[in-house]
């Protein structure tokens, strides 16, 4: 609904997998990723093709490539692709994309694989891995997220990483050598065994390393990881919920006094004034400052957030493109080898596939595992309860607006009806059933309720699929 | 010759699972009146529930043709019975419509407990036994052991017991021989005042009431007016016929045969099982013996769940109960769960029952309560109340004492698991009567046991214990006094009514702990903290805490894996409609039914 579009970009492949990673992620070899390379850009040309083919029917104007504003490369670890490799994809992107001027290009880049696939053993790693991360500036990119996790070498190798915390504080120095002003830096606490105070350690250390940004998440155990299967035989025990909850929230704290704004669940971006934002903690709290947006916010997750269109590439991508949310195939094999969808695209109607009528949203050429062609009710849904991850939550004015913009004929019919209503009753009525609900989560200090819209307190956070599935 | 001698009126007795069902069947098929393709329709195409647990539930009776090698043909009528103790009284009545019993016996099983309960209500009808061994295609067969048994256990001669295989056929033709030589024909006078037993009915959308019956003396047609003995009602019959199973109309029924009567009769109630047919104008002079008023034992309320109709749920228990003179229900009224109704059923499996074919058949939603039994209340002025439902249990001070109904149980073992199973009867109450083992290796404990303790999940502690070998069988025994109270229940220091329960007061700390550590695992954290009480009037006796703070949030959107999320927030959604909301705590429907199993066997 947005017209900002995004591009995901998923790069499957790891040195190792970590012992909590449920992600798409494995092994791989040169010969691997340089087919998955092919592969992803015939992926990015044809849904660069198709959307231009779509635009062009919308209005015929001219051929202009289709306008992005965030590409993301995320995984898995895009830094154990060879230098090369990725080039040859973000080329691909220029060629198939018109790239905003001011865009927002990431790159996933895990501490100790930036020194691998070294050219010449003979050269020093840190000159290697410098000489990677100008590279990587060269091609464009101009944020870079760091999968840190902690600072503490034990918890490192524990977790299965393949780092130790002189890598980080290395790589982040390199980084900025290379003249990346834009860094994220990912933190997991409530790792088995861990303390608070452990975390709020690692916190701590993090923030001393002056991010940009921070990710910082709770560690959630996943099935078919090793560490799932460590607690069910219970080798290692989860940290039990209220000492997740408040090591999360010292967290929070720690940030805001570190001058960052939490500006959504688990990602925090430094405000330029250096005066920390947070979640309101209760009822009215925060009302002017909730406008008050960190320019460091990602802006490529931020569209998640706010259901702008974005396109997922990738074994296992999933996108969100004109009303449809798919997911790509998670079969390496499939993913490499078929081509239907680039014929179809060739030759049939650009979004339906003329054998079986399956609706495909534009661009991909990749069978999809999933999709899904979102209903009026799809749209406001996920408006809401993306937009509570958000500390300025949802106004009505977006959630009805996500609601009317649906293509199919349910929103359409709808908004015809009743247009001297207002969004916030507009809204109430779509909602009529959560509004008892809400308003108990509201009294509770949960939630906030206003003329303008809902927004999570930071307390309601700890529940906060309870509140969101009010709207589902 | 009279006709008479060519008739063979039998049942078929077994314990549960020892190929009871599997024989008819096969019987049907080898000599029915319907071709194969229809008796599959008919015969088999009856209630899933059944099917599914491998018992029989409702009766079946069926009218068999079978040319014998002495050249005649009988007439064979195979009365099925239920299979469970539960149904006792249709099992007596049954009987009581037959002439001889097959016995079947498992030859891998040898005797089990309601091999021997069936056979005891067969003698105490004079009926003649034929034993035959089943289920000797499999290699676990040991006839001779299972003969032993008969002999040893039973008290019968099994020397020449057919042994047979229902399930692949072999031997039927040979037990059907011996059948004919040692089952009596029926005895009867054709041209006396018309007796007739009504051994099962059912309702049919069309006829009314199907009444079974076996005629004793006289005869009956179309038009003739037929009375209740015991009921004292009477009706003009519309139709008479065999059961083939399906209904085959005939010109009348005589002494010594066996059919059915329609006459246009509403419900199941109104013929009830064991009562006696006469001619109204021409009544016998005294009914058949062993009439009984089926017996509520258990009862339960039924709910409907968060979402369904009242109304819907009322419509099926009266289409059920058409069917089912031993089912009732009374409107209920439960402070935590709204209207509903107050259920009676013959025992435990007549309670799973029906509350399956409310899910199942109607596609209901229902919460089902604590089943609980009837306490016999003694006030001090002297009254006496039936108290069903532990919330009506009146005010201790006006109580002068409590009875609870005792039942005798038979438990049939093999003797390694006596020790396990008498510390299982130890914790229930159970006083042993006596034991005796019954051949070297098997064992039969006879207790006495009260009722309450037998029904919530007795059967599945004591299968679990002797890894499925041990068998029960119970029937009614007495009231007897017992030192009892109402343990109640209370959330959030609400108490919820329908959580209340009677239990010996000496129990009472022990099984209120064990409420309250139940339900904390079975009620999610809230946002604040839920204290769960158990109180003995005024008197709290345990205490649980649900603690608050429950951490539910999802730290990631995988790549904006948005699908992914949703799903979750939807199924938590669906969950949480199958909750009940009281006052600011949500508690799983579940809570109802599962809180008093408690597991005793750790």
């Amino acid at each position: 609904m947005n017209n900002r579009t995004g591009l995901y970009i998923h790069i499957p492949f790891c040195v190792r997998k970590c012992n909590y990673c449920a992600f798409l992620s494995f092994a791989s070899d040169y010969e691997t990723r340089a087919a998955y390379t092919e592969a992803l850009c015939r992926e990015i040309r044809t849904a660069g093709e198709s959307m231009r083919e779509s635009k062009k029917t919308a209005d015929d104007s001219m051929e202009l490539k289709p306008g992005i504003e965030t590409v993301y490369f995320g995984g898995g670890t895009p830094s154990v692709m060879e230098t090369e490799l990725l080039a040859k994809v973000m080329e691909t992107v220029r060629d198939s994309f018109e790239l905003a001027a001011d865009a927002e290009i990431t790159i996933e880049a895990n501490p100790g694989t930036l020194g691998t696939n070294a050219p010449a053993a003979d050269l020093s790693d840190e000159y290697v891995i410098l000489e990677k991360l100008k590279a990587y500036r060269k091609m464009g990119f101009n944020r870079l997220s760091m999968g840190v996790q902690s600072m503490n070498d034990e918890r490192l190798r524990f977790l299965g990483r393949i780092h130790t915390a002189a890598d980080v504080i290395r790589d982040v120095r390199l980084a900025r050598e290379a003249g990346f002003d834009n860094i994220n830096l990912d933190l997991i606490f409530s790792v088995p065994g861990e303390t608070g105070a452990d975390a709020l350690r690692d916190a701590e250390e993090i923030i001393a390393l002056g991010p940009e940004h921070i990710s910082c998440y709770s560690l959630q155990l996943e099935e078919n990881t090793p560490f799932y299967r460590m607690a069910e035989s219970g080798e290692i025990r989860e940290v039990p919920d209220e000492e997740d909850r408040d090591t999360y929230h010292r967290i929070c704290a720690l940030l805001r006094d570190a001058g960052y704004e939490h500006y959504e669940i688990s990602n925090f971006a430094k405000m330029p004034d250096g005066r920390g934002r947070g979640f309101a903690y209760s009822y009215g709290d925060g009302e002017k400052s909730v406008n008050d947006r960190s320019p460091f916010r990602s802006r490529h997750n931020s569209m998640y957030w706010d259901m702008s269109d974005y396109i997922g590439a990738g074994l296992g991508a999933s996108g969100f493109v004109n009303g449809v949310r798919y997911r790509n195939t998670a079969d390496m094999d499939e993913y490499l080898n078929d081509r239907t969808g680039a014929e179809r695209h060739k030759t049939a109607d650009a979004g339906i596939d003329a054998d079986t009528g399956t609706k495909y949203p534009s661009p991909y050429w990749p069978r999809a595992d999933e999709s899904h062609t979102n209903s009026a009710f799809d749209n406001i849904s996920e408006a809401v309860f993306t937009g509570l991850r958000r500390r300025e939550g949802i106004t009505y004015s977006e959630a009805v607006s996500a609601y009317e913009s649906c293509s199919s004929t349910e929103g359409r019919e709808q908004s015809n009806s009743n247009r001297e209503q207002s969004n916030k009753e507009r809204f109430w009525e779509i909602y009529q059933d959560a509004l008892r609900e809400a308003q108990d989560y509201a009294e509770g200090g949960l939630l906030v309720i206003n003329e303008q819209g809902l927004r999570l307190t930071e307390r309601g956070i700890d529940i906060s699929n309870g509140i969101m599935s009010l709207f589902v | 010759m009279s006709y008479l001698d060519n008739i063979r009126n039998f049942s078929i007795i077994a314990h549960i699972d020892h190929g009871k069902s599997t024989l008819a069947d096969r019987l049907i098929e080898k000599t029915g009146l319907v071709d194969k393709r229809d008796m599959k329709e008919q015969y088999l195409d009856n209630m899933d529930i059944e099917r599914e647990r491998g018992i029989t539930i409702k009766l079946q009776t069926t009218r068999l043709e079978y040319k014998a090698k002495d050249g005649q043909t009988y007439i064979l009528n195979l009365i099925d019975t239920p299979g469970h103790v539960d149904f006792n009284y249709e099992v007596s009545r049954s009987l009581a419509a037959c002439d001889g019993a097959v016995l079947v016996v498992d030859a891998t099983q040898g005797v089990e407990a309601q091999t021997l309960g069936n056979v005891y209500l067969a003698l105490d009808e004079d009926l003649e036994i034929l034993p035959v061994l089943n289920k000797m295609d499999l290699d676990s067969a040991r006839p001779d052991d299972a003969r032993a048994e008969i002999e040893d256990i039973i008290g019968l001669d099994a020397s020449e017991a057919p042994e047979i295989s229902a399930k692949t056929g072999m031997g039927i033709d040979e037990m059907l021989e011996k059948l004919v030589e040692v089952i009596p024909p029926p005895q009867g006078d054709p041209d006396g005042r018309l007796k007739a037993l009504i051994f099962d009915s059912y309702y049919d959308s069309y006829k009314g009431v199907i009444i079974y019956t076996r005629v004793f003396d006289g005869r009956v047609k179309k038009g003739d007016i037929i009375k209740m003995m015991n009921t004292g009602k009477q009706y003009e019959v519309t139709e008479v016929g065999y059961c083939i199973p399906r209904t085959l109309p005939a010109d009348e029924l005589k002494a010594g045969e066996v059919g059915y009567i329609c006459g246009s009769i509403k419900q199941v109630a109104d013929a009830r099982v064991g009562d006696t047919i006469t001619l109204a104008e021409a009544p016998t002079d005294a009914p058949l013996k062993g009439y009984k008023k089926a017996q509520s034992m258990v009862y339960c309320g039924i709910f409907p769940a968060e979402g369904e109709k009242y109304e819907n749920v009322k419509d099926a228990l009266e289409k059920l109960q058409v069917n089912d003179a031993a089912f009732n229900f009374e409107p209920e009224n439960s402070a935590a769960l709204g209207y509903g109704f107050r259920c009676g059923f013959l025992g435990l499996l007549h309670m799973d029952v029906i509350t399956e074919r409310l899910a199942r058949d109607f596609d209901l939603d229902v919460i089902t309560t604590l089943p609980s039994v009837v306490y016999k209340v003694i006030m001090k002025d002297g009254t006496v109340l039936d108290i069903q439902n532990p919330s009506n249990l009146p005010n201790p001070v006006d109580i002068a004492h409590i009875e609870e109904p005792i039942v005798k149980a038979d438990i049939m073992t093999p003797n390694e698991y006596v020790g396990s199973i008498m510390s299982l009867c130890q914790n229930r109450r159970g006083n042993m009567v006596h034991m005796e083992y019954l051949t070297k290796t098997r064992v039969q404990l006879h207790y006495e046991m009260p009722l309450n303790e037998v029904i919530y999940d007795f059967f599945d502690a004591l299968k679990s214990r002797t890894r499925g070998y041990a068998s029960l069988d119970y029937e009614f025994l007495r009231y007897q006094p017992a030192k009892l109270v109402k343990l109640d229940i209370l959330l959030n220091r609400e108490l919820i009514d329908a959580l209340s329960t009677i239990v010996p007061e000496e129990e009472a700390m022990a099984k209120g702990r064990g409420i309250c550590e139940k339900l904390k695992d079975i009620i999610p954290r809230h946002q604040f903290e839920v204290p769960i009480q158990a109180a003995i009037g005024q008197k709290i006796i345990a205490r649980e805490t649900v603690r608050a703070y429950r951490k539910d949030v999802l730290a990631k959107c995988y790549g904006g894996d948005v699908s992914r999320k949703k799903k979750l927030l939807e199924k938590q959604k669906a969950g949480k409609k199958r909750m009940r909301q009281f006052g600011t705590v949500t508690v799983p429907q579940e809570a109802f039914t599962e809180v008093l199993k408690l597991d005793d066997g750790k």
